[in-house]
């Protein structure tokens, strides 16, 4: 896949996965998994780009014991997400011109 | 291996980098142990999932720009004593002209391996012009009534445009394999200033 659309395609996902609760980086992973894998180091990057683009903000919280940070979507982010599913629309409308007729040659 | 184990080869690893991101990357993968061990894992898995030291290492460099690994370099982490600036502003001449001259040869490196694919290209664009050339030539000798000089002369315009069908592959394996290089040795160069103690 283009790298240019997967790394914003990745960025959307991550996005996804905390719009309803706060997450932490290991529960990404695990609730991305049916979809993307996504490795530590991938996580990490995107963790950052979107921090830096105010789309998240991150906490530290202790848990049983020990540290955890968690990852809590910004209004910046939910609008990004709109915005996504509205470009898809586009997207979608495109694939389907482009693979249109392609049932009659097959 | 342990969790203390890859977390300390980690920052041996990642040794040249600001010390904020060593920091924070070896909070994250600590976490990220932690996490999967809480789910069942036994350390030693949960260290396993992860991958191993040196590919996370890699992956880190790569996406680490090169300026701020050198800016990390280059920076001090003490003020500086007076005789040490002394040093540095009597020293210029040499270090300015070492300095330059490994900045001069990584670019003409870098210059001399596009200026290969360049010449590729332009090999295979004279072949191009001078098969059309050879052509017009060919059936103008035609026309004139000199066949055999004709004949000859078509001949050699199908056998340019062969070949030159063939260099079209070669050139955009070249351009393909050049801009491998060239990330290869913007990795090596920034493999040269982190984790140097790992190798020693």
């Amino acid at each position: 896949m283009d790298i240019q659309l997967k790394r914003g395609l990745l960025d959307v996902c991550v996005l996804a996965a905390i719009k309803n609760e706060d997450s932490y980086g290991y529960k990404i992973i695990k609730d991305l998994k049916p979809y993307v894998e996504l490795s530590e180091s991938t996580l990490y990057t995107i963790l950052k780009r979107l921090e830096a683009a105010s789309m998240l903000t991150v906490r530290t919280a202790e848990h049983d014991g020990r540290l955890r940070k968690y990852y809590h979507i910004t209004d910046a982010g939910h609008r990004r997400l709109e915005e996504f599913k509205s470009e898809w629309k586009e997207i979608i409308s495109i694939y389907q011109f482009v693979s249109k007729g392609e049932g009659n040659h097959a | 291996m342990l969790k203390q184990d890859f977390l300390s080869a980690l920052r041996e690893g990642l040794k040249g980098l600001p010390e904020k991101d060593i920091e924070e990357r070896i909070t994250f993968y600590g976490e990220m142990i932690d996490d999967r061990i809480e789910e069942g894992l036994s350390e030693e898995e949960a260290v396993n999932e992860i991958g191993t030291v040196d590919a996370v290492v890699q992956q880190i460099v790569a996406e680490t720009p090169l300026t701020r690994i050198v800016g990390e370099k280059i920076k001090t982490k003490r003020k500086m004593r007076a005789w040490e600036i002394v040093l540095i502003v009597l020293g210029f001449p040499v270090w300015f002209s070492l300095l330059a001259a490994a900045g001069a040869v990584l670019l003409s490196l870098y210059i001399v391996l596009w200026v290969l694919v360049l010449v590729l290209w332009a090999v295979e664009i004279v072949f191009w012009v001078c098969a059309v050339a050879l052509l017009v030539a060919g059936v103008g000798l035609l026309i004139s009534g000199e066949t055999p000089a004709g004949l000859c002369a078509l001949g050699a315009a199908l056998l340019l445009a062969g070949l030159s069908i063939f260099l079209f592959f070669g050139c955009i394996a070249a351009c393909k394999g050049a801009v491998k290089l060239t990330k290869k040795i913007a990795i090596g160069v920034k493999n040269l200033f982190v984790g140097k103690e790992r190798t020693k």
